[in-house]
C-alpha cells in the first residue's frame, strides 16, 4: 500500500552499497570448514524503517534471514524443528535449529527426531515453517505488533502453486506482513556473480544443493525455466549413503555414526575422484598412493589395564592364605570324619547287640520283638548291619581293593536272591512266590476241598510268580548291564592310555614331522568345522530372522533338509490333475519315513569333529611353542560385535574411509548407484541445452562457456575437473568450455537476494496482500519474478 | 525450566508479539495437527498439470529424464569395479575374497546391501 519511493533517497542507502563492494574480495578464500549455526538475538530491528525488506533464504539445509542491503544474513540455523518432553515438567516444547547437544540432555528426545518442512525441495509443512519463522523473526529482534517490512523469500524452481499460495497465506494471515516477493535461490547467486564478472550474461547455472540438484540455462540475464532440469539427489542423499556404508562395514560402532557426525565427516574427507575406476584400483591394489589417500579416524579407546605379573609377596602372600585354608579344611573334613565313624561305630554296636537278642528270643517271640525294634525281619538287620560296616571300612579310608570284595560278595548274594530266575516258569511253587527267600515252611496235609482252593490259589499265584520274575530279571539285566558299562568304561580309559604313550613314542622319535602331522590335521578339521558352520549359521541366521522376506531358500542349504522339500512338493504337485489327492491312499504316508529328521547327521558328525580338533589343538599347544589355536574367525562384517575372543586393540576402535571418500559423491555424477534413475551432473547440462525452446549453435557455445557451480555440494574437491571432463564428452568437439564456481556457493544466494532487495524496483516485484486475494490463484501460478531490474 | 536451558533461549517461546494468531490458538491442543498436510504427491496430483500446455515448465516436467550411460557396476561391499554377481542374494562382488564375504553374510545384511541399491525385495 504505501509507497516506498519517498523512502529512498534516505542517505543510509548509499552507506550500504560501500560496505557492500569492499566486502566482496573476501570471498574469494574457499572455506572448508562446516556450517555454524548463527542464533544471537539481534537488537537493531527498529532501527531499520519499514520500507527495508527482510530477505530469507529457505533451503532444505539451512534457512538464513537477514536484512536487505548487507553482506551477511544475520541469523542462520539449521532449518529443522523438533518438539521434545521436557522431562521434569513434561510440557512439550518446541526446538528450532540445532543447538547444543548437552542442553538436550534435560528433555526427552526419544519420540522426537528432528523434523524438516521440506518433501524433497518443496515446503509442504507448514505448522513446521511457521515454528521456524516464528523462530527467525523472534531472532532477528522483531518486536511490537507484526512485521511490518516487505519479505522476499526464495524458493524452489517451478515451485507448485498450492506450496506458493499457502506460504503467502501463512506470512499475509500470520505475520501482518505487507508485501511478499518469491524468487529463486539459483538464479540470485547467478545474477550476484555476474555482477562480479564471474558468468556472464548467458551461462548455464548448475546447482547441486541439498535434496536436489537443478540445472537452469540463462539466457539474456533471466533464467529459461523451460530449459531447466532437475535431479531427485543432493547432499543429503551423499551424506546417507556414506552413513549406511559405515554402518554395515562397523556394526559394533553404529552408535557413534549419527548423521550429524556423517555430515562432518563428509564435508571434511570426501573428494571427487577424476575417473572413478582408476581410482578404485588404485586402492585395490594397494599401492601407496592409496595408503596417503586412507583417513582413519579413531574413536576414543581406553586399553585395559594391563595385570602385571604378581610380585613374589604378592605369591608368597596368596600361597600362605591358600595353604591355610587348606589347612582349615583338611581339619574341618577330619572331624567330620571321626564324627561320622563314631556314629557308625554305635549303630553296629546296636545292630549285634540286637542280633544277639533275637537269637536268646525264642522262635515264637520273633514278631514281636522285631516289631518293637523296628526292623520287619531277621535279613533286614544282617543286611543294615552288612551296609554299615562297609560304610565303616570306607569312612576309615581302607583301600579300594575291598571294595571289589564287596562287590562280589554282593553278586554272590545276588544269586542268591533271583533264585527264581533260574527256574523255568512251569516248575514255580506258591511257597516260592510267598516266601521267595525264606526255605519252605512247613505246611499240614488238607482235605480234597481245601486242595480245589488251593488249587485255585495256585493259579492266581502263578501269574504273581511270573510277575515276580519279570521283576527279578529286570533288576538282574539292569546290574549286569552296569557292571559292563563300568568295564567298558576300564577298558576304554586302558585303551586311551595306550594310544597316549604310542603317541610319546612317536613324538619322541621324530617331533619335526609328528609336529607337521599334527599341525596338517588341525587345519583340516578346522576348516571342515567352519564350513558346517557357516552353512548352518547361514541357515540359522536366516531361519532366525524373520524379516529377511522372500522365499526362504537360504533356509535349506542343509542337503537332507532340501531332500525333504524336494519330495513334499514333489509329492504336493505330481499328484491327480488338480486336485490334492495327497493322504487318500495310506502308502503315501510312508513318504515321510524317507525323509531323514533334521539335523541329525550333522550334529553326531559335528561333535566327533569338534572332539577331535580339541583334543588335537591340546596336543600341539603341549609340543609346539609357537602354536596359537586358530580363533573363530567370522568376518568383520557379519560380526555382530566385536570379535571378543582376542583383547581389544586400538585398531578395533578406527573407522577407516578408503574408497568411501569417493564412492559417496559419486552418485551426484550416477544417481544409479543408490538405485535412483536419472541422469548425472555431466549428462543434466546436454538435457538442458537439448530443451532449450531455440536451437541455435552460437547461444549453446556461450551457456557452454560459462558454466556456473553454486550450491553447498559443489564444495567437493576435483567437482571442476570432473564437470569439465563430463560435458567435454557430450559437448561437439572443441566446443570452448569453461566451468567457473561462485565465490562462496553456500552464501551467494542470499547475498544476491540481499542484493536484489536493496534495488529501487524491487518494489514492483512484490504483491501484496489485496493482491493475493483479488487476483486469484491463476495469477499467482503466472507469478515470476524478473531477474534483471 | 533449568536455568542454563532459559539461558540459551533454547525453547520457542508460546507468546510472539509479532504474530497476529498465536499457535496456540491456531492448533489447539488435542487435536491430530499433522495428518491434513498434503505431501507432495498428493499437492502434484492437486496441481493438475495436465490442463495447461505441456510446454510450459511445471514442477513435474523439468524433472530429468533417465540416465543414457550405461550403468557402473561397483561391488556393493568394496566399491571396486565388479563384473560378477552372486545369482544367489543379487549382490555384486569384485573377486574371490569378497565373494567369500558375500556368501558368508547374514540376510540381514544382504537386503542392507541392497537397499543401498534400492534392490532390496520389499515385501508389500
Amino acid at each position: 500500500m504505501v509507497c516506498f519511493c519517498s523512502q529512498l533517497n534516505r542517505p543510509g542507502q548509499r552507506h550500504w552499497s560501500i560496505i557492500f563492494s569492499t566486502a566482496s574480495r573476501e570471498r574469494l578464500k574457499k572455506k572448508k570448514m562446516p556450517f555454524i549455526s548463527k542464533i544471537k538475538r539481534q537488537t537493531d530491528y527498529n532501527l531499520f524503517p519499514s520500507s527495508t525488506p527482510i530477505v530469507i533464504d529457505n533451503g532444505a539445509s539451512y534457512f538464513r534471514i537477514g536484512w536487505a542491503g548487507e553482506t551477511e544474513p544475520r541469523v542462520i540455523f539449521r532449518n529443522i524443528v523438533q518438539r521434545p518432553r521436557h522431562k521434569t515438567t513434561g510440557e512439550t516444547v518446541s526446538i528450532v535449529g540445532d543447538h547444543d547437544p548437552a542442553l538436550l540432555k534435560y528433555f526427552d528426545c526419544t519420540r522426537s527426531g528432528p523434523r524438516s518442512a521440506f518433501d524433497n525441495d518443496v515446503v509442504y509443512q507448514f505448522e513446521i515453517m511457521e515454528y521456524i519463522l516464528d523462530f527467525a523473526f523472534d531472532r532477528l529482534g522483531a518486536n511490537g505488533s507484526g512485521i511490518d517490512h516487505p519479505v522476499l523469500i526464495t524458493e524452489c524452481v517451478c515451485n507448485p502453486v498450492h506450496s506458493r499460495s499457502k506460504m503467502a497465506e501463512l506470512l499475509f494471515e500470520t505475520y501482518g506482513v505487507p508485501s511478499v516477493a518469491f524468487g529463486v535461490d539459483t538464479a540470485f547467486s547467478y545474477k550476484y556473480n555476474q555482477q562480479h564478472g564471474i558468468c556472464g550474461q548467458d551461462g548455464l547455472a548448475i546447482c547441486p544443493g541439498f535434496s536436489t540438484t537443478h540445472v537452469i540455462p540463462f539466457v539474456g540475464g533471466e533464467p529459461v525455466y523451460r530449459g531447466s532440469c532437475r535431479t531427485n539427489i543432493g547432499g543429503y542423499h551423499v551424506t546417507d549413503y556414506l552413513k549406511q556404508l559405515l554402518s554395515l562395514k562397523y556394526p559394533h560402532h553404529m552408535a557413534r555414526l549419527t548423521w550429524e557426525k556423517v555430515e562432518d565427516l563428509k564435508m571434511e574427507h570426501c573428494y571427487i575422484a577424476p575417473d572413478y575406476f582408476s581410482e578404485a584400483r588404485l586402492f585395490q591394489k594397494g599401492t601407496k598412493e592409496a595408503e596417503d589417500k586412507t583417513r582413519c579416524w579413531q574413536l576414543p579407546w581406553v586399553p585395559p589395564p594391563t595385570e602385571e605379573p604378581p610380585s613374589e609377596e604378592e605369591i608368597a602372600r596368596k600361597a600362605a592364605i591358600k595353604e591355610r585354608q587348606g589347612q582349615r579344611l583338611r581339619e574341618m573334613a577330619e572331624a567330620k570324619r571321626s564324627s561320622r565313624i563314631n556314629e557308625l561305630e554305635n549303630e553296629l554296636h546296636g545292630l549285634g547287640f540286637l542280633l544277639r537278642q533275637l537269637e536268646q528270643v525264642e522262635a515264637n517271640d520273633i514278631p514281636s520283638f522285631l516289631s518293637a525294634t523296628g526292623y520287619v525281619s531277621k535279613q533286614e538287620i544282617e543286611s543294615s548291619l552288612a551296609k554299615v560296616t562297609q560304610s565303616l571300612r570306607k569312612a576309615k579310608g581302607e583301600p579300594k581293593s575291598e571294595q571289589a570284595e564287596v562287590e562280589e560278595k554282593t553278586e554272590a548274594s545276588m544269586n542268591e536272591k533271583y533264585p527264581l530266575i533260574h527256574i523255568p516258569d512251569n516248575m514255580l511253587t506258591s511257597e516260592q512266590v510267598l516266601n521267595p527267600k525264606e526255605p519252605k515252611l512247613k505246611k499240614k496235609k488238607k482235605k480234597c476241598i481245601i486242595i480245589a482252593i488251593v488249587i485255585k490259589l495256585l493259579l492266581a499265584m502263578v501269574s504273581i510268580q511270573l510277575k515276580e520274575k519279570r521283576r527279578q530279571i529286570f533288576l538282574k539285566t539292569t546290574t549286569e548291564g552296569r557292571q559292563r558299562a563300568k568295564q567298558k568304561r576300564v577298558e576304554e580309559g586302558l585303551e586311551r592310555e595306550r594310544k597316549n604313550q604310542e603317541d610319546e613314542e612317536r613324538r619322541l622319535e621324530n617331533p619335526e614331522l609328528y609336529a607337521e602331522q599334527m599341525r596338517a590335521k588341525y587345519k583340516e578339521l578346522s576348516e571342515r568345522i567352519d564350513q558346517r558352520k557357516r552353512l548352518k549359521t547361514n541357515g540359522s541366521h536366516t531361519n532366525g530372522n524373520n524379516t529377511s522376506g522372500g522365499v526362504g531358500r537360504g533356509e535349506r542349504l542343509n542337503a537332507a533338509q532340501r531332500e525333504r522339500m524336494r519330495l513334499l512338493t514333489t509329492a504336493a504337485f505330481d499328484r491327480g490333475k488338480g486336485e490334492d489327492t495327497f493322504g487318500a491312499k495310506d502308502e503315501d504316508w510312508q513318504l515321510y519315513k524317507l525323509m531323514s529328521r533334521d539335523n541329525d547327521d550333522d550334529d553326531e558328525g559335528a561333535e566327533a569333529d569338534e572332539a577331535e580338533l580339541a583334543r588335537v589343538s591340546s596336543r600341539l599347544q603341549e609340543i609346539d611353542p609357537k602354536f596359537v589355536p586358530k580363533q573363530e574367525l567370522v568376518p568383520p562384517q557379519s560380526a555382530a560385535e566385536a570379535p571378543r575372543l582376542r583383547p581389544l586393540t586400538k585398531e578395533d576402535f578406527q573407522i577407516v574411509l578408503g574408497v568411501e571418500r569417493f564412492r559417496c559423491p559419486e552418485i551426484l555424477y550416477h544417481p544409479n548407484l543408490v538405485g535412483i534413475d536419472q541422469v548425472g551432473l555431466d549428462e543434466m547440462t546436454g538435457v538442458s541445452i537439448r530443451r532449450l525452446p531455440s536451437k541455435d549453435e552460437d547461444l549453446e557455445q556461450r551457456l557452454t562457456s560459462s558454466i556456473f557451480m553454486t550450491g553447498g555440494c559443489c564444495l567437493f574437491p576435483g567437482m571442476s575437473q570432473r564437470l569439465e571432463a563430463g560435458i567435454r564428452m557430450i559437448r561437439p568437439c572443441g566446443a570452448p568450455i569453461n566451468v567457473v564456481r561462485a565465490l562462496d556457493p553456500v552464501l551467494d544466494a542470499w547475498r544476491g537476494a540481499s542484493l536484489y532487495a536493496a534495488k529501487l524496483q524491487f518494489t514492483e516485484q512484490t504483491f501484496t496482500r489485496m493482491d493475493y486475494y483479488e487476483k486469484g490463484e491463476d495469477w499467482l501460478r503466472r507469478y515470476q519474478l524478473r531477474y534483471t531490474l | 525450566m533449568e536455568a542454563e536451558v532459559i539461558e540459551a533461549e533454547l525453547v520457542l517461546p508460546t507468546y510472539l508479539s509479532f504474530k497476529r494468531v498465536q499457535m496456540y490458538e491456531k492448533y489447539p491442543k488435542g487435536q491430530s495437527r499433522g495428518r491434513h498436510w498434503k505431501h507432495l504427491k498428493q499437492i502434484l496430483q492437486a496441481e493438475n498439470y495436465q490442463n495447461y500446455p505441456p510446454d510450459e515448465p511445471n514442477y513435474v516436467n523439468i524433472e530429468s529424464p533417465p540416465s543414457m550411460h550405461p550403468c557402473k557396476r561397483l561391488c556393493d561391499m568394496t566399491g571396486y569395479e565388479a563384473p560378477y554377481y552372486d545369482p544367489r542374494t543379487n549382490l555384486r562382488y569384485a573377486n574371490a575374497e569378497v565373494f567369500k564375504l558375500v556368501r558368508s553374510l547374514p540376510s540381514e545384511y544382504v537386503q542392507r546391501y541392497l537397499a543401498l541399491r534400492n534392490a532390496a525385495v520389499v515385501l508389500k
